[in-house]
């Protein structure tokens, strides 16, 4: 079983680095247990209207260069992501924390080095599982992409960690 | 094959013999997560596994830490949800607002030479200083450890530090690390086991080499591991855990992926400047800036050793009319230690505002600046609005400079005061 291939328009480009606090500031984490509503606070700090231009693309994809979610463990950064309605990251390499609760939410994380040269915020990209390249259609330049590995498939396939685990203990 | 301490940790837990890249299942032996966290982790067991019950309540802890004592209604409601979840399960090991920050708590209490220690929080590799495979994680893994009381690892690749020489005096291991962070940056060990052996480590207190394992994660690093001697011993003694103490060290012929090698006697003291971790000067170049703020304490240095340096360079000094310093003791056990050898009289003599155990100014979150003011702090991360204010700037040092720095009102470098 594959993934199915995900299409849609580059919402943001970030840069090296980018951290959790940057995501989600830390101040708010605490007060809200609501994801919904902390979503609103996505990016605020690094990218005011992140939050509202997400709401005009449909499933927007983001882009960002190395070392993207570095920094805290809070999970709120790719649940917030997540409830932004993002369907997948394509960065150039990830901070290993972030790069676990992503695939742990059901959040596809692409490791795609050069993409954040090769990408415009607006372009329309395509992550082909199959072929382990993304298209930027806009462009018609082909990156080649980081298989990502047959344990991080079935974590996506049935939809997270817990879910993979519950059906795992289940058939025990 | 020789294996590195990772490889020989994460081989004996999973009953294989690993090497790196394959993905090994391991009990976990003690798993923690706080007010930031731990809220999420019941919610995913709650929502995802339809249950609220741990696998074993000795081994899972909860810890208010992060905003404690709690500065407003929606954290007091949130740590009352956590109480609910810990009493429900007669957790035994319950830590309420001032028993002090997760890292520090754990070390004295739960951590020990190859154990799995997980935490939902990035500095939980701190526990590799006493040679426990430590390593953070987000809430959803946390929640199902909590229930299941296993894990999934990659095992990963090491990076060796190769560190000899006796350190200069006023150099820490604080320096150490922000010299390596200066040399590989803040991803030079992404997804590695950062390995800190050597001579100088060898001479290091515990609480010195904790300080190193701490920001195993500012470089990226998955665990900070050090080898288990008999300091460790020592350090687990004091606590009256010498049972759990077992030697534990690379073997000879371990093959790294990385290695450097550092020469201890030609640092200096360090700061790392805004906004990233691996933005590191010489404190020469950055001395005379003038400072709003200077914080002691957090997970990274607020154990009794720093304690005790800022005392000593603080005795019958004052800190600078125009900066505010603020001591947060790292745990109940360290602020009585502190307590009964006279420095925190000695400190807040000296004027320094000394709060209750917990992560305090570290994240803002009960102590943050204000707009424009310039902070030297001794924690581990100065990420742009770390401290509660996105137009603040962070500075971080070890503890001698930091209290130097307090009593001249700028940065100021120990070895030039302090004759």
């Amino acid at each position: 079983m594959t993934l199915t291939n995900i299409r849609s328009k580059v919402l943001r480009i970030y840069p090296p680095d980018t951290n959790t606090d940057e995501v989600i500031s830390g101040k708010y984490k605490y007060d809200e247990l609501d994801l919904k509503k902390l979503a609103v606070h996505a990016f605020e700090s690094i990218d005011p209207t992140f939050y509202a231009d997400a709401q005009k693309v449909k499933k927007p994809i983001l882009v960002a260069a190395n070392n993207f979610g570095c920094g805290s463990s809070r999970e709120q950064a790719p649940q917030v992501i997540l409830a932004c309605d993002v369907s997948c990251i394509i960065a150039e390499s990830y901070a290993r924390i972030f790069y676990r609760n992503g695939f742990n939410i059901g959040l596809p994380l692409i490791e795609c080095p050069g993409i954040a040269k090769n990408a415009k915020q607006g372009d329309e990209l395509e992550v082909d599982f199959t072929k382990n390249v993304v298209i930027n259609h806009t462009t018609g330049k082909t990156l080649p992409m980081k298989p990502i590995p047959a344990f991080m498939q079935e974590l996506l396939e049935a939809g997270g960690l817990m879910p993979y685990l519950k059906a795992k203990h289940e058939k025990k | 094959m020789g294996k590195t301490l990772a490889e020989k940790i994460l081989s004996e837990k999973s009953g294989t013999d690993c090497v790196p890249g394959d993905i090994v299942t391991v009990p976990v032996d003690f798993v923690f997560s706080h007010d930031g966290t731990m809220p999420l982790a019941i919610q995913q067991m709650e929502k995802e596994l339809s249950t609220r019950k741990v696998f074993d309540p000795k081994k899972v802890a909860g810890i208010c830490d992060h905003a404690s004592p709690s500065p407003s209604e929606q954290v007091s409601n949130v740590q009352i949800f956590m109480r609910k979840f810990a009493r429900e399960n007669r957790m035994p090991h319950f830590f309420e607002n001032g028993d002090g920050i997760c890292h520090q708590i754990v070390a004295e209490r739960f951590a020990a030479p190859g154990k799995i220690v997980i935490g939902a929080d990035s500095h939980t590799c701190t526990h590799g200083a006493l040679a426990a495979f430590g390593t953070g994680m987000g809430s959803t893994d946390v929640g199902a450890i909590m229930a299941y009381g296993t894990t999934w690892l990659r095992v990963p690749e090491s990076y060796k530090f190769q560190i000899d020489g006796d350190l200069p005096r006023f150099v820490t291991s604080k320096d150490v690390f922000l010299h390596i962070v200066r040399e590989i940056t803040a991803d030079g060990a992404t997804y590695m086991s950062m390995e800190f052996l050597g001579s100088t480590v060898k001479k290091m207190s515990v609480e010195s080499r904790l300080v190193m394992s701490n920001m195993a994660i500012e470089a990226g690093g998955k665990v900070g591991l050090c080898a288990a001697d008999e300091k460790v011993r020592a350090f687990l003694a004091k606590y009256g855990r010498a049972g759990e103490y077992r030697e534990l060290a690379p073997d000879k012929g371990a093959r790294y992926a990385k290695e450097l090698n550092v020469d201890a006697t030609k640092l200096e003291p360090l700061i790392a400047a805004p906004h990233r971790v691996d933005n590191v000067r010489p404190v020469s170049e950055l001395a005379g800036m003038e400072l709003d703020q200077v914080c002691i304490g957090s997970c990274t240095n607020g154990r009794l050793e720093d304690i005790k340096t800022a005392a000593e360079i603080l005795k019958g000094a004052k800190v600078h009319p125009h900066t505010r310093l603020v001591v947060y003791a790292a745990s109940r056990g360290v602020l009585l230690e502190a307590m009964k050898a006279g420095y925190i009289q000695t400190l807040v003599e000296a004027g320094a505002a000394v709060c209750p155990p917990g992560c305090g100014f570290c994240i803002g979150r009960t102590v943050a600046l204000g707009d424009g003011e310039k902070v030297l702090s001794t924690q581990n991360r100065n990420f742009k609005g770390r401290m509660g204010n996105n137009k603040a700037e962070i500075y971080l040092s070890s503890v001698p400079v930091a209290a130097v720095s307090a009593i001249c009102g700028k940065v100021t470098d120990p070895r030039e005061v302090m004759k």
